[in-house]
């Protein structure tokens, strides 16, 4: 008796653990306000978390609210891209989504977006000529448009101008050619007596690896759009790249270093050599450790925020003499539609108007997001308003996508294996493993290999 | 003109005394085992590290979160003035709005210009002085609990921890039952099946699993992550087996004799003598459906069914981590979850006694 | 097939069949389809697209990183598991006796498995920073250089092997329960032979544990082979330095998720199963020498 009086006390007690914990209904109360409405409820999933989330949840908002027709319902699904592959492989994809260039290139090729060709050209605003070209050219592949741009960046060389002082150069002349940054990045290097690093002149690939640009600022052409090849194997400006960057590390088979050169690995003592603390306002270049520094136009938000003492500039990267000028935006963000989204137009009416000024002649609201997470919008006229431009410094960065040709990552669907073998042949010259010429060359086999053997999955799968 | 507050030698003395402290109730003792002692006070020192220093970073501004070597006690600036003393923010950390607060930057002509609350004025560094004191930044907390629907989180997470917890301890009980004290052709093979189910990494299973899923219609529910619990868990039926493995099998036959059949074997003595091997798997099921970031990420469709690990991604964004707000998130999160390690090591001891009598 | 046989047959199956059911709706289908993927090119968007064996042959014979993520994997599995597994029972055996603040010990060890790694991994490359870190300058007191650890490629795996060594809470609870379901008894009986500390360890504890010592070490080989979320943190995924990070799990997401070669990581991961599946069966064969049951 004792015995089944038990079982019904744990059998009641789970009752109610589970009637207490028992979850509301998916959905919220104004999005159920919006289906009795009538209205038609499309998903956005967010690739962004945090507060680039909720900047764009805002401007939902004031969607739903202007007008009655299509309600958005948001979903931050962050930046593991497993979340989205399922979703498309089980046929249960978003209305739209936001990803970043480097997917869309792999994804779109594999025709799981819909095309948007016919849609932009017909909207004023989201036509060809609006917008910078290298944006164009990485949603643009394999004879469709696939995905509205968003947002886009810009590279630029940022220097300490109080290390600069210390190393007795001065504060407002950056460097200006590669010879000059060599020689105030040994500057600008400091030694402790024991021969630990306590500060870094500069660095190539601090904070991250950007094998890619530096073969573009010296000229090099890594692929070629026309035999859809990687092209580096043999280009004399990759190799120089290589080999510059190359001359940053010490040899540990040589005794004549260059002054600039130091241990790699010593990089990692820095702090902001790792991850996270780059986030912070620990990155090595507020704290002085770093004194000049390859960075996007997101660091004048971010050194308000976290170095608010820092007294720097921006200048364009140096780049060497005869090489043709050339800015650097490597990614951009952007909204596409996956195939299988279940309503298609509703969708586009809030691209329509995300990307539209507003009635009144305000602002579109994607160049307001732009301007709350301070990034450059894609289309020549917003990046031109005021409000980019007017402020000194992010001018500087806006600056250079509107006077040069700027380079981005190629939109072939190799790009992120491309982009990793870049990462992983620097360093290995940089460890003086391999020569410049082997990384180049490895680079270019490596990814022309994966190159042909999507194609020939993709034939074989159209047949 | 700023003293630091404690240098990194004058912590590390700090730690030192306090692990001495913390012994002396231990010493005080009869039969103390002086190695053992002091071998635990050493490395538990050094096991306690992570959880020190999540705590120490959610207590702190932003401005001081990475500093190396890392400052263990949070601490503020404070401006004294003639024996005035207000606590400094800079940037744009918060706490301004309504609290006694200064401002703090630096002119070109070497003054400082300070502005509290509104009013600005200029001084010479010489008229004052900052000094570093302990100060917790509780902002962090407050900002993390507005930045995320905690209580929502909570519940939703909660309701997948009960209900595969119950699940897994209930079925993976049954299943290594069945492996464990009945012989029957085939169960070793059918054992090193469930073994090999461990063996295929995720990554290539997570695509057809979430097709089926959505193929059924589960997709966008919390069924996935809980009605295969209910089916026996590959670890916990291992982990179970070889506990029941132990029990002696003179226990069963007596019962059988007794007139027993197979469940109530199982039920009354299995299932009795097993408590610390159940408690561990309860445990352990719960910790890994609390932290599983995953499966819930795959599975939910709607930010409403959130678990709260997903919840923490919302304090990282693509160049920036609110650290602070995440740590301290990070600690609400765990702290539950060392209560309840607390609470249920006891269980082991338990155990014991119990074993001790029958065995 | 006599009654009990049968009996027992039918008991057996009974009590098993949650899991074969289980089996057969949850894990069949995904484990079949991932066989299926790992002979055919398969980008995850389109339909998969038969090719025999090539996936493997590519494997073993043009791929380089391949070769050197299985590497790093059998060498972090060789020295991570073991040296794991004895801290772990030497944990447990310290925080079985009756010490005082014993429930507190038992909390600390077990803390770094549950502090989320996100707010960990930061920590760790404190610790192991080459200059300011806390192992070197805690080496620099006794005048000791240390080495570059995660940024050198020499000092790469080990200094993972190390941080693998805080997350042992989980084994050592594991062995905890296992200590305490020893009965108290077989130490009376050593008692009585006046056997000594070392000897009733040596006889009665290690033989006791040795169910726990074998999941134990079944789970750290399943669990080393497919070591991951760590190394995803603490290196971003990156594999640096030269690669000597680049584990067999981590290789196997970037071809699944980021170069969407999924029949490619599906070929790799059925690799690693029969490798898993060999060294598991090899174990299990070898413990019914050495793994004793009371119960029996």
């Amino acid at each position: 008796m004792r015995e089944y009086l038990w079982y019904i006390v744990c059998a009641v007690a789970c009752l109610v653990v589970l009637v207490v914990l028992w979850p509301s209904e998916a959905g919220s109360p104004e999005e159920k306000a919006a289906l009795a409405e009538g209205r038609v409820v499309i998903t956005y999933w967010d690739r962004h978390t945090g507060h680039e989330y909720e900047a764009r949840v805002k401007l939902i908002e004031e969607f739903n609210r202007s007008q009655n027709q299509v309600y958005v319902r948001t979903l931050p699904i962050g930046s593991r891209i497993e979340k989205l592959l399922t979703a498309i492989a089980g046929g249960a994809p978003p209305e739209i989504c936001s990803l970043e260039t480097a997917v869309l290139a792999a994804l779109a090729s594999q025709g799981c977006f819909t095309p948007l060709e016919d849609f932009m050209a017909a909207e004023p605003y989201l036509n060809e000529e609006k917008f910078f070209p290298h944006v164009w050219a990485m949603v643009r592949f394999d004879g469709h448009v696939w995905a509205v741009p968003t947002t886009t960046d810009s590279t630029c060389l940022l220097w300490n101008k109080g290390a600069f002082r210390r190393a007795g150069l001065d504060p407002d002349r950056p460097p200006r050619t590669l010879n000059e940054l060599e020689e105030y990045a040994a500057k600008l290097t400091v030694r402790s007596p024991n021969g630990m690093v306590e500060q870094i002149g500069f660095l190539p690939w601090l904070p991250w690896d950007v094998t890619h640009m530096w073969g573009c600022l010296f000229g090099g052409k890594w692929y070629d759009p026309a035999t859809k090849r990687v092209v580096c194997g043999n280009d004399p400006g990759i190799i120089a790249s290589l080999a510059w960057q190359q001359t940053f590390a010490v040899n540990p088979a040589s005794r004549e270093n260059p002054p600039h050169a130091i241990d790699p690995t010593m990089v990692s003592a820095i702090p902001g050599g790792g991850f996270g603390e780059y986030q912070s306002a620990s990155n090595p270049f507020y704290t002085g450790k770093v004194a000049m520094i390859t960075e996007g136009e997101w660091q004048v938000e971010f050194t308000r925020k976290y170095a608010p003492d820092l007294d720097w500039g921006v200048a364009p990267i140096p780049q060497p003499e005869g090489a043709p000028p050339v800015a650097y935006s490597p990614n951009a963000v952007v909204d596409a539609i996956p195939v299988g989204s279940k309503n298609e137009e509703a969708a586009k009416v809030f691209l329509r108007w995300f990307y539209s000024p507003r009635p009144n002649g305000g602002a579109s609201p994607a160049s307001d997001y732009n301007y709350d997470i301070q990034n450059i919008p894609p289309r020549r006229e917003e990046a031109m308003q005021e409000r980019f431009t007017g402020h000194p410094k992010f001018r500087v960065f806006v600056e250079q996508l509107l006077t040069k040709p700027a380079e981005p990552y190629p939109a072939i669907p190799a790009m992120q294996l491309m982009s990793d073998d870049m990462e992983r042949q620097r360093g290995y010259v940089t460890l003086y493993k391999i020569t410049p010429e082997d990384a180049a060359h490895n680079i270019e086999a490596d990814t022309n290999t994966e190159l042909e053997r999507v194609a020939k999955v993709r034939g074989r799968a159209a047949r | 003109m700023a003293n630091s507050f404690l240098s990194p030698t004058t912590q590390i003395a700090v730690a030192v005394l306090l692990v001495v402290a913390a012994m002396v109730p231990m010493l005080l003792k009869r039969r103390v085992r002086w190695t053992a002692h002091f071998f635990l006070v050493l490395s538990s020192a050094l096991f306690i590290l992570p959880f020190v220093w999540m705590l120490s970073t959610s207590l702190k501004p932003e401005s001081r979160i990475f500093t190396f070597p890392p400052q263990w006690i949070p601490s503020t600036d404070v401006l004294d003035a003639q024996g005035r003393r207000v606590v400094i923010y800079r940037g744009t950390e918060e706490g301004l709005q309504g609290r006694q607060g200064v401002e703090l930057s630096v002119l070109e002509n070497g003054q400082y210009l300070l502005n509290i609350a509104g009013k600005e004025m200029k001084v010479w560094p010489e008229t004052f002085e900052i000094k570093q004191r302990l100060g917790f930044h509780w902002q962090n907390y407050t900002k993390a609990f507005k930045q995320m629907d905690f209580f929502q989180n909570l519940r939703n997470t909660l309701f997948v921890c009960f209900l595969t917890v119950v699940g897994t301890v209930i079925s993976s009980a049954l299943v290594a039952y069945s492996f464990s004290r009945i012989e029957w052709p085939g169960r070793n093979a059918l054992f090193v099946l469930v073994l090999a189910t461990m063996m295929l990494p995720y990554q290539v299973t997570l695509i057809p699993l979430f097709v089926a899923y959505r193929h059924i219609g589960w997709a966008g529910t919390f069924k996935p992550l809980i009605v295969p619990t209910f089916f026996g868990v590959p670890f916990y039926i291992f982990l179970l087996r070889q506990f029941f493995m132990g029990v002696p099998q003179d226990l069963s036959a007596a019962a059988r004799i007794d007139g027993c059949n197979e469940f109530g074997i199982f039920s009354r003595i299995i299932l009795p003598l097993s408590k610390p091997s159940l408690a561990t798997t309860a445990l352990f099921m719960f910790l890994w459906e609390w932290g599983d970031f995953l499966n819930p990420l795959i599975y939910l469709q709607d930010d409403r069914q959130y678990t709260l690990a997903i919840a923490l991604q919302q304090f990282q964004s693509q160049h920036e981590s609110a650290w602070g707000p995440l740590m301290a998130m990070a600690t609400v999160i765990t702290i539950p979850i060392i209560i309840l390690f607390f609470f249920t090591q006891k269980t082991f001891i338990q155990g014991i006694t119990m074993t001790g009598l029958k065995g | 097939m006599t009654r009990r046989e049968r009996r027992n047959l039918r008991n057996g199956l009974l009590f098993a069949s949650p899991y074969l059911l289980g089996f057969v709706a949850f894990t069949l289908y995904p484990i079949v389809m991932s066989l299926y993927y790992s002979l055919c090119h398969y980008n995850v968007i389109n339909p998969p697209v038969w090719c025999g064996l090539d996936n493997f042959r590519t494997l073993i014979t043009e791929d380089k990183v391949f070769g050197k993520s299985l590497w790093n994997t059998l060498y972090f599995t060789v020295f991570s598991v073991p040296m794991g597994l004895a801290i772990a029972v030497g944990l447990a055996l310290l925080l079985h006796q009756k010490v005082w603040g014993l429930a507190g010990y038992r909390t600390v060890f077990f803390l770094p498995s549950i502090v989320p790694i996100v707010a960990s991994g930061v920590l760790w490359l404190w610790v192991l920073n080459p200059q300011n870190g806390l192992i070197n300058s805690t080496l620099a007191m006794m005048n000791i250089e240390g080495p570059g650890w995660i940024a050198d490629e020499y000092w790469s795996k080990p200094s993972l092997i190390l941080m693998s060594f805080w997350s042992v809470g989980s084994a050592m609870v594991i062995f905890l329960a296992g200590l305490a379901e020893v009965p108290q008894s077989l130490y009376e009986v050593a008692d009585i032979d006046g056997a000594g500390r070392l000897r009733k360890f040596w006889n009665v504890t290690l033989p006791m544990i040795t169910p726990t010592i074998l999941f134990n070490l079944v789970m750290g080989l399943i669990a080393a082979f497919q070591y991951f979320t760590q190394v995803y943190v603490m290196t971003a995924g990156k594999g640096t330095p030269a690669d000597t990070t680049m584990f067999y799990a981590l290789y196997m997401y970037k071809n699944a998720f980021n170069y969407l070669r999924m029949g490619y990581a599906s070929a790799m991961a059925w690799l690693l199963f029969i490798l898993v599946l060999t060294a598991t069966i090899g174990v299990l064969i070898s413990s019914k020498r050495w793994v004793h049951y009371h119960g029996e």
